[in-house]
């Protein structure tokens, strides 16, 4: 049996939503068939929002295991300092988040807000959001860098606004089968954040001869001018579908970096901005002469099939 | 001791929620609805550009993005004077849909119908059959509704790329078009959810049912299927008086659901809707035409640098004054409708476009919380049959375009505002553009509407009256207030509050 308390912090209540979308595995699978007990989830438990004080009080107490601490919301330390803009009992969430992690063997960030700081830190963080472990990209969170669970890890990070569905229910059925969670450089599990959203579009082809769509609702690639960050942006979306169907980059939506620990950015999050013809932020790891070398002969090569946009997405 | 004061926190709704209750001799005399996040959308949209609202907005809620998404563009497209073609307002009402039975599959059958399992209710006739559909990942219709509503939102996936949380309805239109493929699967999908709810929930064909008109049709409809699970809920609501309690304001508003493809070419808040606007005027019995320009926004007992009255969101101010010791209690502000407290949500949906069974319950009931809960499941029904025709509209016009690229690129300065109809009833955006940014950003949810403290004149918000004078109990066990609670669909969006005064009661022993 693993027991795993879920809180909301300042939240949406998205990734929650999202993880009901879970099919590989489901959240019921993971309550009937990976032992996974939930001491408390708040939209699903059917005991009374008391039973959530009394785990409380017996985890803090020592009463209680708690192995999965998950956290599903920015970390609000507003006003001044004090996190009542999200309280808890006459106290704020913030001051309970710090009592509990000391107690969890491990402690999961679900989504990009518990991670980071998310939406909600966006200028001019109205409400003084941080991330668990980091704001935005830097240390500085609630907890110190350094800080390590019981089990001597940081907090893990599964970034997503919202979290992908079976990001969330694989890493904890990872964490339940005791199977190791390797963690990338701002501590996300590098199984599903080791490859780019681009990886995987269909629009890929498109990119590939230097087919760029100017105007959306269109069917070639949307990095060089619609703001598209999937070349920069590390995550499963194209790899493993959302809601089993599609994501955002083969619907012609651009990806906004969700899982990045800038998003979202302060810039227009439609356009892309350029020097020259050629995208600011290139595809990770790439060197800009090199790239105008490859766009320029790739139009050349371009064949009639894709430069003409026959192709469905 | 006659009098005491309670506090409530409740789960089990998007998000948790906090009341404060006064009782004296067994009755409700006065409630506090407590809102007690504040998160500050309306703030971080400032300076931004116009188009960003469609990423920022939409994670306001997690469990109706799809709709804030709506709103969003519409205030775009109604600022700027953009067009769009007929198949993206199809598209967006089909995501709009399946976005609306999600939401009210999970609410009815994830959140409510789940205290029908309460221990209290042990020696009741319903309590083993309650148990066996209803208990969380274990009933069967609980099971169920996991299973499909996580299919549903795989219709606004096809289109937006994923749920929740898209961005996929852009000034012009959408930026999928829908093909044989995207149609094909959206059939599959709803054909299956629609066998599902046939067998299991309504126990007949769903025309069959949606043809039911009086009360006493329905009633007739409920002797012959009490196993099905509207009958199991209809059955263990009235059992326990749900449909003798909870009624609140009688002023009902609906923004009207679903722009009517035909209008295209209007501006968004000249079009016709599928499913009508009005106000109910609860004084006079009728409906009147609805006009934005009666919406105003008191803060008098909420967290914001207070004002005189209320303002229009077009004037609308948003700044926090956080006083926990005043006599101001929640980060919710208060709309009013030409200065009345009104509700919101499918039973006042179906009531302004004059649904005849809905109507015909609520002249022999009036408005209770079993009718607005079952108000949201007749919705589903309809939709599903809305859905297929729209599906089908679509197919029958496979060129139609799916976006009218705009003929600029910005938002020029000038304001706009965007209204729909999101699960939990009216939601409205209102965004004025400055030098190419937002200068001003305001929200008006339907849970503002249902969920408003008192106003500038001391009038009790829906939420809050629905309470008022109801007989409790037991006060260290008021499950009763649960279950008219969470008829109303709750969606603060935030987490549990508790004052340092009053005791704390619990709903559960």
């Amino acid at each position: 049996m693993t027991t795993l308390l879920w809180l909301q912090t300042g939240s949406c209540g998205g990734d929650t939503m999202s993880i009901l979308c879970a099919d590989s595995p489901s959240l019921e699978e993971l309550v009937n068939d990976y032992g996974i007990e939930m001491l408390w989830q708040p939209s699903l438990s059917i005991e009374p929002a008391r039973r959530l004080d009394a785990v409380v009080d017996a985890i803090i107490a020592g009463r209680q295991v708690l192995d999965i601490l998950c956290v599903e919301g920015s970390i609000i330390t507003g006003p001044h300092g004090s996190g009542m803009y999200d309280p808890y009992r006459g106290s704020s969430k913030m001051s309970l988040i710090r009592q509990l992690v000391e107690k969890a063997e491990y402690v999961v960030a679900l989504g990009t807000c518990a991670s980071y700081g998310g939406v909600h830190a966006a200028p001019p963080n109205p409400t003084d959001c941080l991330g668990l472990q980091f704001d935005k990209d830097s240390p500085g969170g609630l907890l110190p860098i350094e800080w390590r669970s019981r089990k001597g890890v940081p907090v893990i990070n599964i970034s997503g606004c919202p979290a992908h569905p079976n990001t969330m229910t694989k890493t904890l059925a990872m964490l339940a089968s005791g199977l190791p969670v390797e963690l990338d450089h701002v501590n996300r599990p590098k199984t599903f954040f080791n490859s780019t959203v681009h990886q995987g579009c269909t629009r890929n082809e498109y990119h590939e001869y230097d087919v760029e769509d100017t105007a959306f609702g269109g069917k070639a690639c949307m990095f060089f001018n619609l703001g598209c960050q999937g070349p920069v942006t590390m995550a499963t979306c194209n790899t493993e579908l959302w809601n089993n169907r599609s994501s955002k980059t083969r619907a012609g939506v651009p990806c906004f970096g969700c899982t990045s620990p800038e998003f979202p950015l302060t810039r227009d999050l439609f356009r892309t901005e350029k020097i020259g013809t050629i995208p600011l932020h290139l595809p990770l790891g790439v060197e800009r002469a090199n790239y105008m070398a490859y766009k320029s002969l790739a139009h050349e090569a371009a064949p009639e099939r894709v430069l003409n946009k026959t192709m469905d997405t | 001791m006659s009098k005491r004061i309670i506090q409530i926190d409740l789960n089990r709704v998007e998000g948790d929620l906090d009341f404060q209750l006064e009782i004296e001799n067994g009755k409700v005399v006065d409630a506090r609805c407590i809102g007690s996040m504040y998160r500050g959308f309306e703030q971080i949209m400032i300076g931004r550009k116009p188009k960003d609202s469609l990423v920022i907005t939409p994670r306001i809620c997690g469990i109706c993005g799809t709709a804030q998404l709506n709103a969003a563009v519409l205030a775009l497209e109604q600022l700027g004077g953009i067009p769009v073609p007929p198949a993206a307002i199809r598209i967006r009402n089909l995501c709009l849909m399946a976005e609306t039975v999600q939401s009210d599959l999970r609410q009815s059958f994830l959140f409510f119908t789940a205290d029908f399992c309460h221990p209290k209710y042990a020696g009741r006739a319903f309590y083993q059959q309650a148990r066996s559909a209803f208990l969380p990942f274990q009933g069967s219709i609980y099971r169920d509704a996991l299973e499909h509503s996580r299919h549903t939102v795989e219709i606004v996936a096809l289109f937006g790329g994923q749920w929740p949380h898209s961005s996929y309805m852009l000034p012009g239109g959408v930026t999928t078009p829908a093909d044989n493929r995207h149609i094909i699967d959206c059939l599959s999908i709803l054909n299956k959810l629609t066998r599902w709810f046939e067998q299991r929930v309504i126990g007949i064909d769903l025309d069959a049912w949606l043809a039911l008109a009086s009360a006493e049709e329905f009633f007739n409809w409920l002797d012959a299927h009490p196993d099905s699970t509207v009958g199991l809920l209809t059955t263990m609501s009235r059992a326990i008086g749900l449909h003798n309690v909870g009624f609140g304001t009688p002023h009902m508003l609906s923004y009207g659901s679903y722009d009517d493809p035909a209008d295209a070419g209007a501006l968004p808040s000249q079009r016709k809707r599928l499913f009508r606007s009005g106000f109910l005027n609860g004084d006079t019995g009728g409906i009147e035409a609805f006009e934005q320009a009666g919406i105003t926004e008191h803060v008098r007992y909420s967290w914001f640098q207070p004002y005189q009255g209320g303002r229009h969101p077009f004037k609308g101010q948003t700044i926090p004054d956080y006083q926990p010791h005043s006599d101001r209690y929640t980060w919710c502000k208060a709309p009013r409708y030409q200065d009345k407290v009104v509700q919101t949500g499918p039973l006042a949906d179906a009531l302004i476009d004059g649904e005849a069974l809905i109507c015909s319950l609520y002249q022999a009931e009036g408005g209770n919380a079993w009718l607005r809960q079952f108000a949201r499941l007749r919705r589903t029904a309809r939709l599903l049959r809305q859905m297929r025709e729209t599906l089908h509209e679509l197919a029958a016009r496979p060129n139609d375009p799916h976006m009218i690229p705009p003929d600029r690129q910005d938002i020029p300065d000038g304001e706009g505002f965007g209204l729909v109809t999101a699960a939990r009833g009216a939601l409205g955006h209102w965004l004025q553009v400055t030098d190419g940014v937002v200068s001003r950003y305001q929200v008006v949810t339907p849970t503002a509407w249902n969920a408003s403290p008192k106003d500038s004149e001391g009038r009790h918000g829906h939420w809050e009256s629905s309470l008022l004078g109801l007989t409790v109990d037991n006060p260290d066990d008021p499950v009763e207030i649960g279950h008219i609670i969470r008829s109303h669909d709750p969606c603060l969006v935030c987490t549990v509050h508790v004052l340092d005064t009053g005791k704390r009661i619990t709903l559960w022993p």
